[in-house]
Formats: structure tokens, sequence, C-alpha cells
């Protein structure tokens, strides 16, 4: 099969490939632009955090925020949502020594997040991802009337039952009208995700106050469901899966709406109770080299930064670190700078 | 050694009783109907087969497949004939799973091969984007010939070599060079008949100013014709009975079209049949070259149609980028059936039977491949068949692999080379790694009321309402 010619040929340009060393070692790279330019623009993205100044830091964010959606929608085509990170994440990690090229492809967009995660914290979240950018977009327009409840601390609401229903009847309208213009498939698992996004809307309606903590376990439930998943092969689609693959996603189209409507009663929601990514940077970021510090004998118990933050990671001051996004919302408000962004380099460091 | 002298002689044996073998697979889609599928009676099974192939050269790390494969059964052996983007003719032994031989040209090849017969040995004919007409021995890869149809020139830009088309002693096929020194209206998409035994070019023509499409042939009246359309629409037939072709008609299609016209002869008058880019199916009688019937898709149709029968009577079903696939009744246009599937069409559907009864397979961007029952359009199985490597392919550019079937009762397989580099060989009756869980209607209900209960009867209460009491 292979003649003696072939065999020649492959011999030298085996031999000739070796002459250039620094070559060689790119090589790996090679014909891979997409992913070193994805690497290169979510690494910058990560970056910019530390050097805005904090006048109109929020602002900058949203610029980045913007920027992010870009390059997710326009550059990178290995991310496929946030299920699809974890999928190609476990396919990648399989392919490191067998197809280089292909371990890149599928790892350069998650090892990027893990490891500014684990330098500069959850920046990610609050700074860069798509889903989030997408939900706080979206909130903005309801945040008068939802910061009224927020205050109560989502005791019943009937305007939030209202509107449970409302989307829940929207959610089953679209699945007919999907159901019978297209074929769904098991792997079409955005919609189980936006369905229980939905009834999660019901739960919150009557128990918000009470299960909120409780509730955001699921996001380990749903980071198990999507790893076993992976580990299976078996292939689920995610939330703005869609906005990353050229392939048309209707269900994933849908699932979207979902979380952005979703979001319009409870601040990010998605990122609340179901992102199964938000367990593991959260874990990436726990012992970060950039942490908010807080200087409680300067703090005059208004709240303020209590009623910022829309994942109520802040409570009085402190901060949880497995809810924060870095989005430096509490910084920024805090009327007596009682909250002050630091980087400490040193691994023995441990924040609370 | 003795093994080697065995297969040889087993191989001349199995010839001297074809000799008088007709092509196997003359066609860009195996026959001028465009079925795309062959008849295998033998008792070899067909298994599944994932075929990846990393040819370790530096300019290209995989095959990437862009084209359809050919089928034959070649020393009793069904065997699966496929280019990729790897410049690489790959022939694939389904029996053994192996590859036989692989033949590595010049530039791309990004069109189907052809299986024919010389002197009762099956020969391998295909185009690569070198410019080159290539024939090999199917069995054991050994060169018959090479022609280049087009002379090398600095001033070359893009080539496009389609799939050759055979008959009797000649073989057909179009090439589209852009010559770089040329106006856009000066360019020349050529028609090639050549000696399909020396490679010998005896004539070529002029029948476009850009790409062409395969050429298809059909016999009326003993006369043989071959038509070919041009990416910009215009479908020309040829008289190629003589020495030198003559014009018999040509029909100027509304839009641009990106696949091969699919010719019947079951109707009356004999038609042919031409998906354009903004989704028009038009019937056009092959004789006279008039529109005998149209009908609109919802989108681009920018594949081959099919035809194939269904009770007696000639069907032509065709994919779109509107997620349906079509079936026409060829004679009238009626529609018998549309289907929505999870994607754009974007394959040629290939028309196979199994226990006499008919099924179409095609392949849809949503990654899957689906066998739907032909005669009512309902999706018999679908198989997952991977995220391309690279998702760069840009729609209505260029037409993409289509699958082929090997009907063989419950040792049918179906073969396709999908975009991630995979060559996919797939039994239809038996078990399937690749078999994806379509759902009906119905059942996408239920499993939407499972999840509720699931949730709100196990998750709910396990992780939220028996942690709070314990904390309580």
């Amino acid at each position: 099969m292979e003649t003696w010619l072939d065999k020649i040929e492959n011999l030298l340009a085996s031999l000739f490939a070796n002459i250039k060393l620094v070559e060689k070692g790119l090589l790996g790279l090679e014909g891979s632009y997409v992913e070193l330019l994805t690497v290169l623009a979510l690494g910058m993205l990560a970056v910019i955090p530390i050097f805005v100044p904090r006048n109109n830091r929020q602002i900058w964010r949203h610029v980045n925020q913007l920027f992010g959606l870009a390059i997710f929608v326009f550059v990178v085509f290995t991310c496929l949502g946030v299920f699809g990170m974890i999928r190609n994440f476990y396919r990648g990690l399989h392919e490191i020594g067998r197809e280089n090229i292909i371990a890149l492809y599928y790892c350069s967009v998650p090892v990027t997040i893990l490891v500014t995660s684990m330098l500069f914290g959850p920046a990610f979240c609050g700074w860069i991802c798509p889903t989030g950018a997408l939900q706080e977009f979206v909130a903005s327009l309801t945040r008068k009337w939802t910061k009224v409840h927020k205050k109560m601390g989502y005791s019943f609401s009937p305007p939030i039952l209202i509107f449970a229903i409302f989307a829940a009847l929207v959610f089953l309208l679209w699945m007919y009208r999907l159901s019978v213009t297209r074929l769904f498939f098991i792997e079409d698992a955005s919609i189980y995700w936006s369905q229980v996004l939905i009834i999660l809307l019901f739960v919150l309606a009557f128990r918000m106050r009470e299960w909120d903590l409780k509730l955001r376990r699921l996001r380990i439930l749903s980071f198990l469901i999507i790893a076993f998943g992976a580990v299976m092969s078996m292939r689920i689609t995610s939330p703005v899966h869609f906005g990353f693959a050229k392939v048309y996603d209707p269900a994933s189209f849908l699932a979207t709406v979902m979380v952005a409507l979703a979001a319009l009663a409870i601040p990010m929601v998605w990122c609340r109770y179901l992102c199964p990514w938000r367990c593991v940077i959260a874990w990436a970021g726990k012992n970060s080299v950039r942490y908010i510090d807080f200087d409680e004998s300067k703090c005059i118990s208004c709240s303020k930064c209590t009623q910022v933050c829309d994942l109520d990671a802040v409570v009085n001051g402190k901060i949880d670190i497995h809810e924060c996004h870095m989005c430096f919302k509490c910084v920024d408000t805090c009327p007596e700078n009682c909250f002050s962004v630091r980087d400490d380099w040193s691994r023995s460091c441990k924040k609370s | 050694m003795q093994k080697k002298l065995i297969l040889y002689l087993s191989y001349i044996l199995f010839f001297s009783v074809q000799a008088c073998n007709a092509d196997q697979w003359p066609a860009l889609r195996a026959t001028n109907s465009a079925q795309g599928s062959i008849v295998y009676n033998g008792e070899f099974p067909l298994q599944e087969w994932h075929y990846i192939y990393k040819s370790g050269r530096r300019y290209k790390q995989g095959l990437a497949v862009w084209a359809s494969p050919a089928l034959a059964v070649v020393a009793g052996h069904p065997m699966a004939f496929i280019g990729g983007y790897d410049q690489t003719m790959h022939a694939l032994d389904l029996v053994t799973k192996k590859a036989v031989w692989r033949k590595i040209c010049n530039a791309e090849i990004g069109s189907a091969p052809v299986v024919g017969s010389i002197n009762g040995f099956d020969v391998v004919f295909w185009g690569a984007n070198d410019r080159s007409v290539y024939a090999f021995s199917a069995f054991d890869g050994k060169k018959l010939w090479t022609r280049e149809l087009i002379e090398p020139s600095t001033t070359l830009g893009q080539v496009e070599v389609t799939s050759p088309y055979l008959t009797g002693t000649r073989l057909y096929i179009s090439c589209f060079a852009y010559d770089k020194s040329l106006s856009r209206n000066e360019q020349s998409g050529l028609l090639f008949c050549l000696d399909k035994h020396t490679g010998k070019i005896l004539w070529r023509i002029k029948a476009g100013s850009g790409f062409l499409s395969a050429p298809v042939g059909f016999v009326i009246d003993g006369a043989q014709y071959v038509a070919v359309a041009a990416r910009r629409g215009l479908v020309q037939c040829f008289s190629v009975s003589g020495d030198r072709p003559e014009k018999v008609w040509e029909f100027q299609m509304p839009h641009e079209v990106l696949g091969s016209p699919a010719v019947t002869m079951e109707t009356n008058p004999p038609m042919m049949y031409l998906g354009s880019k903004y989704g028009n199916l038009i019937a056009i009688d092959a004789v006279t070259g008039t529109e005998v019937w149209q009908r609109m898709a919802g989108n681009w149709i920018d594949n081959t149609a099919c035809v194939g029968m269904l009770d007696g009577k000639p069907a032509v079903f065709v994919g779109s980028h509107d997620y349906r696939v079509y079936a026409f009744d060829a004679q009238t246009g009626k529609e018998l059936w549309n289907r929505a599937l999870g994607g754009e069409i974007y394959s040629a559907p290939s028309f196979f039977n199994i226990f006499d009864k008919p099924y179409v397979a095609v392949a849809s961007l949503d990654n899957h491949l689906y066998v739907l029952d032909a005669k009512s359009g309902a999706v018999q199985t679908s198989y997952f068949t991977g995220q391309p490597i690279w998702d760069k392919v840009t729609k209505g550019e260029t037409t993409w692999g289509s699958p082929v079937t090997i009907s063989a009762g419950s040792n049918t397989v179906l073969i396709h080379g999908s975009f991630n580099d995979v060559v996919y060989t797939l039994p239809l009756t038996g078990e399937c790694s690749l078999t994806a869980m379509a759902r009906s209607v119905g059942s996408l209900w239920w499993s939407l009321l499972t999840v509720f209960v699931v949730f709100t009867g196990i998750v709910l209460p396990v992780c939220i309402l028996i942690p709070l009491k314990k904390s309580n």
C-alpha cells in the first residue's frame, strides 16, 4: 500500500521537519490560529479587569461583556455553550498526546477560563461569560422592579407567579410549534434545563427567601449530569449553543429565550441555580491571587453592597466566594470604601 | 505470497465469469437516476466501521471528506472508494474493514469517483483538482492511466474537476479552471470526452463560463446524450453518439445550480430533475429540453435529486435547506410527502430497498443521517455522525458528501464520508453505536412530563426539602 517512494517522501519530510527545532515545537499549533486567537482574546478580556480604573469600572465591565459576546459568537467555535465546554474539555483531555491539535482545539477555552479563574478569581463570570452578560443586560430592563422584591427578600410574590405562568405558556407554545416542525433528539437536552428553569420560577415565587441557598445546590447536580454525559459520550446541547454553532439549533435558542425571560424576574437566575460551569469556576477561583478584601472597621452597615449584588453573594460585607462573580459592583458602590481589590501572590493565603 | 496468489487467481476467476460486466458505478450517484446505491447478494457480513486516516503529511493532518463515495463489488468484496481534501483516494474493503490501497494526487479530491469496467476488470476513475483524471485498478490500486485535462499555466487559479460519467468506451467529465489572465465572462467550463481505456481526450467543448456540474448521460432511441448544468443555471444537453458533440437543447434554470441533473427513463417523456439554489425543483423534458413541471421548496436545493420507484411509479426525492425532504410524483410533480428533519438537508438522497421495502437516506446539517420510509417519509432511524472538526463550512458555495447504500437485506449498510473526517459504514438493520435517539412528537411530550415529575417529585424533595427539614 505504501510504496517505497511514499516512504522516502515521508522520511525526507520528517527529516526536514526536525531540522527547524523552533518550528517543530510550534507544529502542534499549525492550522489552529482560530484557537490561538480565542486563547489570546479571552486571556486579554480576563486581564482587562486588572487595568481598568475604578472610575466607571462598571461601564468598562459592560464593554468587556459586549466584547466577550462578540468573541464567543464570531471567533470561538469550540465552546458550544456551558455544557459543551465541559464535554469538549473531557474530549480534549483524551486527545492530549494523540492529537494535540484537536486537544488544543477543545481545551483552549476551558483551560483559559480555569487558569484566569485561578489567577483573577471568577472574573470570567462577571466580565466575559456571554450567558451571564445576556442575563445582566436583560435584567437591567426590570432592575427597578426586582430591586423592590429583593429588599423584601423575595417572599411570595404574585407578579413573579404571573410571570412564571407567562413564561411557562411561552415555553409550551414554542415547544408545540417546534415539535411539529422539527425532529427532536435526546441530545436537545437544553429544553429540559429550560423546563426546570420554568418550574424553578414557580418554586421561587413562593419560597425564594427560604430556599434560595438550598436551590443553588442544583448547580452541582447540573454539573454531575453534564459530566456523566461527557463520560458516556452523550451529546447535550446547552442554552446559547446556537450562538456558537453554525448549525441552527432551535432547542438551544428556545432555552436561551427562557433564560433571558427568567432573568427578567430573578436576576442571574441561570448562574444562581443551574449553571454547571459555575461550580468549577468557584472551585478554581477559591484561592485566586486576586480577591476582594473587606475592612469591617469602616463598615456602617448601610447594606448597599447587599442590595447591589445580583447574586446575593454579599451579606453585610461578607462575600461568599462560591457565589461571587467578581463584578466589583459592591466595591464600586460602597460609600465608605470598605472593599478593596487585592492581589496576593503568596500561595499560603486563605481567604474567607 | 500463497495467499496473494490465491487472491489474484480468485480475482481473475471472478472476472472471467463476469467478463462482460457492465460499469458498476458509472455516474456521480451510481446511475443517471442518482439513486446512490448498489445491490449486494454476497454472503460476507458488512459491519459497522469508522474509518479515520491520518496521513502524517505536514500540509494536512487527516482525511477531510467533502466528496461522496462510490461503491462496487470487487473480487466478491463490497468496496467503497472515496476521496478527500487530504488529496488521497481511499479504497476501503468493507468486509475486512481495511484500506486496500490509497493514491495520493496533487490536489484535493472534491468529487465522487466512479467505477467502471475495462476488459472485465473494475477500474476506479476520478477527477482531482490538479486538473487530472485518474484511472486505477479497483482491486489493487495499480495505475492504468492519468490524464491532465488542462495545460498548466502560471495564471491558473481555482480548479474544480467533477465526477466522471461512464458509458460504453467513453468517459465524460467536466472541469473548470479559473484563469486569472481572463475576465470573468471569458472563463471556460469545459466538458471533456475521454477514451476510457487509454485516457485519450477525444474532444472537449466549452459548456459555460464557470463551474459545471458532473455530467449525466442517457439513451433515447439508441442515441447517447450527455447533459451538464453550469453553476449559473444553464443546462445543456449534447448528442454524443458521433465523433463530435452536438448541442441538442439548452434550458436556463431560474437561479444558480450546485447539484447535477438526475434522469429517469420511467416517465413519458424521459425527464431530468434539477434543483436550484433558491429552491426550485424543475422537471425538464429530456428529449426537448422544455419544462414539464416545477415545484418550490422552502429554501435552497443545493444537491442532486434522486429518482426511485414506488409501487411501480417513479418518484423524485430531494432535500432542501428548509430542513425538509420532499417526494414528488416524477411524472406529474404531485407532492407525495415532505418530512421536516433536524437540520438543513445538504446531501443528495440515496434510494434503496431492504426486502423490497423502499427507503431514502439523507444527511443533514444537524450532523445526523436519517433513513426515511420512501413511501410515507416516516423516519425509520437516524445516526449521529459527529460535529465537524473544523466548523468553517460555508453554505451554498459547494456541495458536500452524500450517503450511499449497499442494499443487502439484513446486511444493508450505509456509507457516508462525514465532515468530521470519518468515513462511516453503518449497519441499517442491526445494532449500531451511532444510532441517534430521534423521537416522535408524542414521546417528546412524555419526556418533558417525565422531567417534570422527576424534578418536582425526586430532585426538589431530596436536594431541598429533606435537607431543609433536617437543618430546622
